[in-house]
């Protein structure tokens, strides 16, 4: 085939393949494909940015236009990496600024913006089009005045659950009478008031914009003019829903809501006040996302809310929807793929809603569709499990969280483990799964024999020794992602199963039985991994070898150790230097 | 259609009513990429030399507007509209494989390629054998029929969109060297929405396999290296920091070479060190590290973050506390409750990684730069430390073993 297939040609062969997936096996055929493919690759998705650094990916992908970077561990959304851990991606831009000019997006995950990264930004990419930050820290709204001020193709300015230094909410002014490209705007994590004149002619001079992500301090009163302005809007995130009980208000509200003829998702809702939910109804059977896991709206409501949105695919709600929503859910929504039910009260050791395992139980028997589960509730039985599993083979992403640890099946005050192994054994294309409540090491037995799939998995205060780990690295073959915490496993699993770690992105263990020796070992022995021990207890040097590690995180690199360590965190390399 | 016939003029009625010109004219009209070129087509063989026929004359664009029928036709015929069309023999372009076999393809089939449809204005070719059009060398007599047989079917006007998606899922049924052989020929030609659809069908045949079976299916070689397939650490000959630090050691050691040239001229006392590279490495080095770990000790933690607080209004988010709501914490309860609560005052961080000396030098990134430097300062200093112990009189042959174990 080689022989007279011009590179012009295989290069647009390769313009009809874009997964990653697929783009990485292109590259790695032989010489010549490696050579095209890495010429003509436009998008890069790098899953820990320390796993390769700027100059690498640059030399290898001379032509990149979009770039998708991922930084801190999952496990620091619970708060357990410690600040000033890392994810920087300030030297990112540094490079990227100078080797690719016509870079036009820039999605980031975990990561530390600083206010100069985004004045960077704003001034080095002249097409620049799209910036996307999820959870991510370290920057002001001065930062964001910059990139509204120079970035004059801008198409989406997305925030989603960003810690921003709110200063003012003056940034908004900044973007000029000549912006009208603007599809998509996501600032519901800000905290400031923005100029709401600004706003509206923002938003009435976009023609294109398609999401509209409001943040609390849009009172309810501003959002009929809004929505005016904008009928062509696809996605709303509604600022604070309350207001005076006024009938005008919500005259206005209802018409301006049926208005959007196009309207699909639906989000915000703040401080719900319930005399204004039914200004939505007339769009509820076109929504296909709903949002509500802010809303304080209880489960009467709630059940009559969902239950005229027949169209529903996505929901995310707080536990008042109880199981009584549940149901309700589960007969009008046959279309649901995904379901996220969040606490609404966590901390409290009694239940303050009416949520059990049932809910999740006739949801998964009225959506035979259901893909995506992530469930928070307070007690669980393995014949519920058994039920869900049976009922929802499709089951892509399942992640139960019992809130108090080491609780067992209340029916019969067994372990979990049969649950759960039914779950991965009838859902074969399980690519994600959280575990909880009492478990032993049978559990990682199912998981390492019938989880083929899975990508990754977070554990937390289950197991009984080193064998359920081991039985999860030397099973699991498409494992990428492991996270650990609060779990009796040690040196031998993990030393046993070292090679393993090279196959996957990334390790994490913590308030584990890992040694300080056996991390040192592992970082000596591997030489494409990087080891890192996290403890603010000070250098472990100063403990003996046996000592536990606080923290351990480790992850494949082609960058050797990182240099931008702060003073809590060891790279254990050859040389035993910090 | 590979009838090798002379160009004779034949009576309409005795013609094949299927190849009639009101069938030609249909296309003419409503295929519309082609119609100017048709037109000039027929302005250009008017001029030119003396393959044209007389039959080019005719208006045949005011033929009527019907769609391809057999009644049509006739009932035409019968009316004697057709007297407006001279009687015209089927027009046929000839063109010549690489292999230089030659053949006849009607008109409305050849045109239909871009680079044939060129060549046929521009220069005039293709009206009779002799003058046959030398079709690219990627398209093989069989891949040729193919393609024809793509643009016949397309370029009849009066196919439905349901009509052609159907032909092409079919015609691409094929195996993978067929496949090939046909984008790479379709590409040559300019047959742009045949190439689209090849390559569309060679890209579903690539997606979803591992690169085994990729070579597998189209026979390529698996010549990476298991480096290469690694991305390593240290690709010697590319590494930018590696090129700049062997350039400086080549430098180094020119100037030592020249120092040494120097000094033998001066018929000095040759101070001879027993000792081996290794122990006077050992001996620099000092017992856990010496000048190497002190250097490093020193340029590490050079740069401190600069602590930065962020004034955190917790109080104002819902009565929830401020929970990522996308990934919510899996299991809330920890041994020690009270330290969740701690977690509530956070400082945020926001190092900067000093970049205002950033001046970049070949090309290196600060980081990268910070290493070259250590790196280079080491060498620097071993070499003191060396000239230091012969008094300045180290032999050549020392210099170069300490140099090969770089």
């Amino acid at each position: 085939m080689a022989y007279s297939f011009p590179e012009e040609v295989l290069e647009h062969v390769f313009s009809f393949i874009q997964l990653d997936n697929d783009r990485n096996a292109v590259s790695l055929v032989c010489k010549s494909w490696y050579e095209i493919e890495r010429w003509c690759r436009r998008r890069i998705f790098v899953g820990n940015c320390y796993a390769v650094s700027p100059r690498i990916m640059i030399r290898r992908f001379p032509e990149v236009r979009y770039v998708e970077l991922k930084g801190k561990p999952h496990f620091a959304d619970y708060n357990l990496v410690p600040e000033g851990w890392g994810g920087y991606v300030h030297p990112w831009i540094v490079a990227m600024a100078r080797a690719y000019p016509l870079l036009e997006e820039i999605r980031l995950k975990r990561m530390v913006v600083t206010d100069e990264t985004l004045e960077l930004i704003s001034s080095s990419f002249s097409n620049f089009k799209i910036l996307v930050l999820s959870s991510c820290e370290g920057f002001t709204t001065d930062g964001l005045a910059a990139i509204a001020a120079n970035c004059r193709n801008l198409r989406e300015l997305d925030l989603q659950e960003c810690e921003v230094d709110d200063l003012s909410g003056h940034w908004l002014s900044h973007f000029p009478d000549t912006c009208t490209s603007l599809v998509s705007l996501n600032i519901a994590c800000l905290v400031s008031e923005v100029s709401f004149s600004a706003l509206e002619r923002l938003v009435a001079r976009c023609p294109n914009l398609r999401s509209l992500r409001l943040n609390r301090a849009v009172p309810l009163e501003r959002l009929p003019n809004l929505l005016r302005r904008a009928p062509q809007l696809i996605e709303l995130g509604t600022g604070a829903y309350s207001a005076d009980l006024r009938s005008d208000v919500l005259s206005s509200l209802t018409e301006a809501f049926s208005g959007c003829k196009v309207l699909k998702g639906l989000s915000g809702f703040w401080d719900v006040v319930p005399t204004y939910i039914p200004a939505v109804y007339s769009i509820c059977s076109g929504i296909t996302s709903l949002n509500l896991s802010y809303a304080n709206i209880q489960s009467p409501d709630l059940a009559k809310l969902v239950s005229q949105c027949h169209n529903l695919q996505r929901l995310w709600v707080l536990d008042y929807i109880e199981d009584s929503g549940l149901g309700a859910l589960a007969a009008s929504c046959k279309d649901l793929h995904e379901l996220r039910v969040f606490p609404s009260d966590p901390y409290v050791p009694e239940p303050n809603v009416s949520l059990t395992e049932q809910g999740l139980v006739s949801v998964s028997e009225g959506c035979p569709k259901l893909e995506s589960v992530l469930y928070f509730c307070r007690r669980m039985s393995n014949d519920a499990l058994i039920t869900i599993a049976r009922n929802c083979r499709n089951l892509t992403r399942f992640r139960l969280c019992i809130l108090e640890p080491h609780t067992a099946d209340y029916l019969t005050r067994e372990p979990l483990d049969a649950g759960f192994g039914a779950i991965v054994e009838h859902c074969k294309g399980l690519r994600r799964l959280s575990v909880s409540g009492l478990l032993t090491d049978r559990v990682f037995e199912y998981i390492g024999t019938h989880a083929k799939k899975l990508e990754m998995l977070s554990i937390a205060f289950a197991g009984d020794s080193d064998l359920g780990l081991h039985h999860v690295l030397s099973g699991c073959e498409s494992l990428k992602k492991l996270e650990i915490r609060d779990c009796p496993f040690g040196d031998k699993a993990l030393l046993d199963n070292a090679a393993k770690l090279q196959t996957m992105r990334s390790l994490w263990m913590s308030s584990c039985l890992v040694t300080y020796g056996a991390c040192k070992l592992l970082g000596q022995k591997m030489p494409r991994l990087n080891v890192e021990v996290i403890d603010e207890r000070g250098s472990p040097d100063s403990r003996p070898e046996n000592c536990p590690v606080e923290k351990l995180y480790i992850y494949r690199s082609i960058a050797g150790p990182r240099l931008d360590m702060p003073g809590f965190v060891w790279t254990m390399d050859a040389n035993m230097l910090h | 259609m590979i009838i090798e016939t002379k160009n004779t003029h034949t009576p309409l009625l005795l013609r094949n009513p299927k190849q009639s010109t009101e069938h030609r004219a249909v296309f003419l009209t409503h295929f519309s990429s082609t119609i100017s070129i048709s037109l000039s087509f027929n302005y250009l063989r008017i001029d030119s030399g003396p393959h044209i026929s007389e039959s080019r004359n005719v208006p045949i664009w005011n033929a009527p507007v019907k769609r391809n029928s057999e009644e049509n036709l006739h009932s035409l015929m019968s009316e004697g509209t057709m007297a407006i069309v001279k009687p015209e023999m089927k027009s046929y372009i000839w063109v010549q494989t690489a292999d230089g076999s030659i053949q006849q393809v009607e008109e409305e089939v050849a045109m239909f390629c871009p680079m044939i449809c060129r060549e046929v204005l521009q220069t005039g070719m293709g009206s009779s054998k002799n003058y046959a059009i030398s079709l690219p060398q990627r398209v093989n007599p069989a891949v040729l029929g193919l393609i024809l047989d793509y643009c016949r079917f397309h370029q009849l006007p009066g196919r439905s969109n349901k009509e052609r998606k159907t032909f092409d899922e079919k015609f691409v049924r094929l195996d993978t060297k067929k496949l090939c052989e046909l984008t790479s020929a379709a590409d040559s030609l300019q047959l742009r929405p045949l190439v689209d659809l090849t390559s569309r069908a060679l890209a579903r045949m690539i997606e979803g396999k591992t690169p085994e079976e990729i070579r597998e299916t189209f026979n390529l070689p698996d010549d990476l290296t298991e480096e290469e397939k690694l991305e390593p650490l240290r690709n010697i000959t590319d590494d930018p920091r590696i090129r700049l630090l062997n350039r400086l050691y080549a430098r180094k050691r020119k100037e030592l070479k020249e120092r040494e040239r120097l000094k033998n001229v001066e018929v000095e006392e040759e101070c001879v060190d027993e000792r081996s590279v290794d122990e006077l490495l050992s001996f620099i080095n000092g017992g856990n590290g010496g000048v190497w770990t002190i250097f490093e000790r020193a340029t590490k933690n050079k740069k401190k973050p600069e602590e930065k607080r962020s004034t955190k209004d917790s109080s104002s988010n819902n009565e929830n506390g401020s929970h990522d709501k996308n990934d919510m914490v899996d299991i809330v309860a920890t041994p020690n409750k009270t330290s969740i609560l701690q977690d509530s005052t956070s400082v945020a961080f926001s190092p900067k990684l000093e970049f205002d000396d950033s001046v970049f030098e070949d090309e290196l990134d600060p980081a990268m730069k910070e290493e070259l430097d250590r790196r280079f300062c080491h060498w620097a200093k071993i070499e003191d430390l060396y000239q230091s112990l012969c008094n300045g009189n180290g032999s050549l042959k020392r210099y170069t073993g300490l140099d090969q174990r770089q």
